[in-house]
């Protein structure tokens, strides 16, 4: 073809491009947000409707099959469960299945080929179903999308699914690490239910991998269950990846318990930093005394985070308080200044400069260090 | 017959509003919308509330600001603060200032409604 | 001998203009596939669950500051309560000459302390540093004047989280934004080592107290302009290089970076008038010689808002500022052009900025030489010039209406006639506007006084740009 042909076929398909595109960004603007507006109203509308069945006892607004399948009332269905918790949360459940909401949804969870449809479906069934929605929870722990599968899990959550947390938990292993990270929470939101298949996993899995395991620590400390410390102070001994020792010293410290302070002050001394730090953190945590004076010698460790970490450690025990302000004397600076900084967030910086203010006191050993200058 | 009390309700999030003006219009109030802090200040100053129901967090103004303006200019309005979950400090702080009560959120329809009531 | 390079010359600058429209347009269609999965995913779930949850990273909010008394404690305020759940906020004072730094400390309610300041980074001297006492996590980093860059470094020493969100003192950040932007940090934790952010111009909508009403398109030409050129960059190029992995400017107004890298690579360049990309390019560079898997990405739902200049005086300070900023870059990094040891980023996104963003003015400049004498020489069939000229013209003319159609899913501008006012403007800037921008660039290039200084862009302040409407 010669070239000015071609150049003119060009220009014509280059200007009913530009045509197309004008006219689709114009359908866009108005078609488009004019169905957004009147999704927008029709939501509100179900608002209303909602908010009245939850406030009367005996309201007899209708929820129709329209209503049901309107993408608007799921929507303010949503939000409306978000709003409130409690047994109203259970009337909001019955009054929504005795439509026929929920069946609704797991058949589109199954078979839309629409993602933004089955992404609702799945947030839906999340929200609002009860035990009969279950099974297609569990199903979808394998949906090959992933934010659907963190629905599905959290909505086994929500209504304390228990077959479900070892499907959760064995899933650590393969999962995207976001997809690990929301799992984790759900498997929080069921308790201490969760703590032996997650320590069963973690006996498991820990001498092969790590993230997998270092999560499922993190999450037992998040439980907040006595009954792991034992356990968990095995797997201490045995472990010999660093983010599974990190992840494990960091449980001990949410548990609280004193229990495991023996261990953790032997890391004091451990020649990896990380592991001194974080063991000075979980001490903190434990909040037992007896752990004052370790600590106080870890203000002078080599590393500045372990000596931040004992710093802040020590704010948190009782009468650390009162080490942290002998510190402010101590001949090594830098311990002096990781006193500081932790008095500081402590909020005694407040508390000095208002006892001065008040005339209470007229030397105040926090504020004339600070009077020294800058650390650089 | 007895006035009806009137309640202001300010809350950025629509479903919150849609909720509590569902409710409490049944249960007999009048009520007042505001979505943002400056318009809750603003209505809450010149209008003449019974109580003001106030989220803390808010575009423009947060609830607790609100709250300290009206202390500091000596408005004596009933309020009863909407904090967050996690919120402790919000809540002490707001008594400071003359809140007489708070709800944390998510909340329960029929207590937050029997607070009101006690109040009212 | 003379006529046939000549007649090379002129077709090969069209061609080249044509060459360079169908990279913009093929990026915008990636763009475009790119955009979609994000569209479904940005209604559910992320943003309550990110809020709630133990596992979300905290993050500190680095912000250079150098004579912003007039805005800054309204900024501070309203990113102080931006949704997140564990974050500080750091600021530094670049040895302003004005009321910044007394104004915060009366505000926050300031105290000198001395703590542990680890000096990573390069930076001019420290004198203070001060810390809240009311209620908000501030740190605020007094030193001697020595740049933006500088300045970053001073605050990322200061800072004390994993990730460092480093931004201006005059943006508006949407409440969602760090969610959104720190979601894609959280979904891929070992490899995302930095996340950028979409920059809209603020000008011409209406803001109160730090936060965004509502947005319209602003009357003034230059206004205009630049908002279809963000919205081409942000919405027609980032996301296609960002799921390419080749992104290759963070932007300085948000960007989102995991505080170890930035200490590895030395922190920003002290003095350099394009410092973001300048660290973006230097942190791919550092990685892929060392073979470390990475990724940069772009999160198009983490929307801040800022001022642009809407006076061509202001906006041509700022243009050279840029170009200097890219010659320097150019420079830096001229190694990495189409190498294919640096791949998508060599090959594809920083090949392709080299070629035609760096290029593109000085070809164009030599073209209105070229061309026109080709032309009346006789070298060069009119109607075929014409055609082709028509054909760069169309495609510059669909890129914009792309980027237009890719940025209606984010439903800022409700008017149809905002919409048409900035197809106009998408027509009406290749008579005018865009050969300005080429000789403010040119000029850059060369060099010279009036080129050299960090500028101050003349602030009307957030708040105020509003009331002019």
């Amino acid at each position: 073809m010669p070239l000015d042909q071609i150049i003119r076929l060009a220009l014509l398909v280059i200007f009913s491009v530009n045509a197309a595109l004008v006219t689709a960004l114009v359908t866009l603007k108005t078609v488009h947000r004019r169905r957004m507006r009147l999704h927008e109203k029709r939501r509100q509308g179900y608002l209303a409707v909602l908010s009245r069945h939850l406030s009367y006892e005996h309201c007899t607004d209708p929820i129709t099959e329209d209503m049901a399948e309107d993408p608007a009332f799921l929507d303010a269905l949503i939000d409306m469960r978000n709003a409130i918790t409690g047994d109203e949360v259970a009337t909001l459940r019955r009054i929504v299945n005795r439509h026929g909401v929920i069946e609704r949804q797991v058949r589109h969870l199954d078979s839309s080929l629409l993602l933004g449809r089955r992404l609702r479906a799945a947030v839906a069934i999340a929200e609002i179903g009860d035990e009969t929605a279950a099974d297609a929870l569990m199903r979808h722990l394998d949906d090959r999308e992933p934010e659907i599968r963190i629905q599905c899990a959290r909505g086994l959550g929500r209504i304390q699914w228990t077959p479900a947390i070892d499907q959760i938990v064995s899933r650590f292993s393969g999962e995207d690490p976001w997809v690990r990270a929301r799992f984790s929470d759900t498997l929080v939101g069921y308790g201490t239910k969760a703590t032996w298949p997650l320590l069963a996993y973690v006996r498991i899995n820990h001498r092969f991998e790590s993230k997998g395991p270092a999560l499922a620590l993190r999450t037992i400390g998040q439980i907040q269950d006595d009954q792991a410390v034992g356990p968990m102070l095995e797997i201490l001994d045995d472990a010999a990846d660093l983010d599974v020792q990190l992840a494990t010293i960091e449980a001990l410290g949410e548990l609280a318990s004193p229990e495991a302070l023996p261990a953790l002050v032997d890391l004091l001394d451990d020649e990896v930093w990380q592991l001194r730090a974080k063991a000075a953190s979980a001490m903190g945590g434990i909040g037992d005394p007896e752990a004052i004076p370790r600590m106080f010698g870890s203000l002078r460790d080599e590393n500045w985070w372990v000596r931040r970490s004992a710093a802040a450690a020590l704010a948190r025990l009782p009468g650390g308080v009162d080490a942290l302000y002998a510190a402010l004397e101590d001949e090594d600076r830098y311990a002096a200044d990781a006193a500081a900084e932790a008095l500081t967030d402590a909020g005694e910086l407040v508390s000095a400069r208002r006892r001065i203010d008040a005339g209470v006191s007229d030397n105040e050993p926090l504020l004339a260090h600070m009077e020294r200058g800058v650390v650089a | 017959m007895s006035e009806k009390k009137k309640i202001l309700v300010a809350d950025d999030s629509e479903t919150i509003r849609a909720l509590l003006q569902t409710a409490l219009e049944s249960a007999g109030y009048e009520v007042d919308m505001a979505k943002d802090g400056v318009s809750a200040y603003e209505l809450g100053s010149n209008g003449d509330y019974d109580l003001v129901i106030l989220d803390q967090l808010m575009p423009g103004l947060l609830g607790l600001d609100v709250i300290t303006r009206w202390h500091q200019e000596g408005m004596d309005v009933p309020v009863l603060m909407l904090t967050g979950v996690d919120d402790d400090r919000t809540a002490v702080e707001s008594f400071d200032r003359g809140a007489v009560d708070y709800v944390r959120k998510p909340f329960r329809i029929t207590e937050l409604m029997a607070r009101i009531r006690m109040r009212l | 001998m003379i006529f046939e390079v000549l007649r090379w010359l002129g077709y090969g600058t069209i061609a080249y203009f044509i060459v360079m429209q169908v990279y913009l347009i093929v990026l915008a269609l990636l763009s475009g596939a790119a955009l979609r999965r994000n569209h479904h995913l940005r209604r559910f779930g992320r943003v309550g669950e990110m809020l709630s949850s133990r596992t979300t990273p905290p993050i500190t909010i680095v912000i250079p500051a150098y004579n912003e008394a007039a805005g800054i404690v309204d900024s501070v305020r309203s990113m102080s309560i931006v949704k997140y759940p564990r974050f500080e906020i750091v600021i530094t004072n670049d040895g302003s000459s004005d009321q910044t730094l007394d104004s915060l400390i009366a505000a926050f309610d300031l105290e000198k302390v001395r703590i542990p300041y680890r000096p990573d980074l390069d930076c001019a001297p420290v004198r203070a540093i001060y810390r809240g006492r009311s209620g908000v996590d501030i740190t605020v980093i007094d030193k001697e004047n020595g740049g933006r860059a500088d300045a970053l470094n001073a605050g990322i020493n200061a800072a004390r989280h994993p990730y460092v969100l480093c931004t201006d003192a005059d943006v508006v950040l949407d409440p969602d934004c760090l969610v959104h932007a720190m979601q894609r940090v959280v979904e891929d934790r070992e490899r995302t080592v930095g996340v950028g952010g979409n920059v809209r111009p603020l000008n011409g909508s209406r803001v109160e107290l730090g936060h965004l009403i509502e947005a319209s398109v602003p009357h003034g030409l230059i206004a205009r302009m630049q908002i279809l050129e963000y919205v081409r960059t942000f919405l027609a190029s980032r996301p296609g290089w960002s799921w390419m992995n080749a992104l290759p400017n963070v932007s300085g107004a948000f960007g989102i970076w995991k505080k170890s890298v930035i200490v590895e690579v030395g922190g920003f360049t002290r003095g350099h008038m394009g410092e973001d990309m300048d660290l973006t390019m230097r942190v791919h560079r550092h990685l892929l010689d060392r073979k470390i898997p990475y990724r940069i990405v772009y999160e198009p739902s983490a929307v801040i808002w800022t001022e642009v200049p809407d006076t061509a005086r202001v906006l041509r300070r700022q243009r050279i500022r840029w170009h200097r900023g890219l010659m320097t870059t150019v420079k830096d990094f001229f190694g990495m052009t189409f190498n294919p040891r640096y791949r998508q980023v060599g090959m594809v996104s920083w090949g392709g900025f080299v070629l035609f963003e760096f290029l593109a003015p000085i070809i164009e400049f030599l073209g209105w030489i070229v061309v026109p004498t080709a032309w009346a020489l006789g070298a060069l069939n009119t109607t075929a010039l014409g055609a082709m000229l028509l054909v760069a013209f169309g495609m510059g003319l669909m890129n914009s209406i792309i980027a237009l159609l890719l940025d209606e899913s984010y439903g800022y501008f409700n008017s149809p006639a905002d919409t048409s006012r900035l197809i106009a403007v998408a027509v009406i800037e290749n008579f005018g506007l865009r050969q300005m921008t080429v000789v403010w660039r040119i000029r850059a290039l060369v060099g010279g006084k009036g080129t050299r200084s960090w500028g101050n862009m003349e602030r009307r302040g957030v708040a105020n740009l509003a009331r002019q409407e």
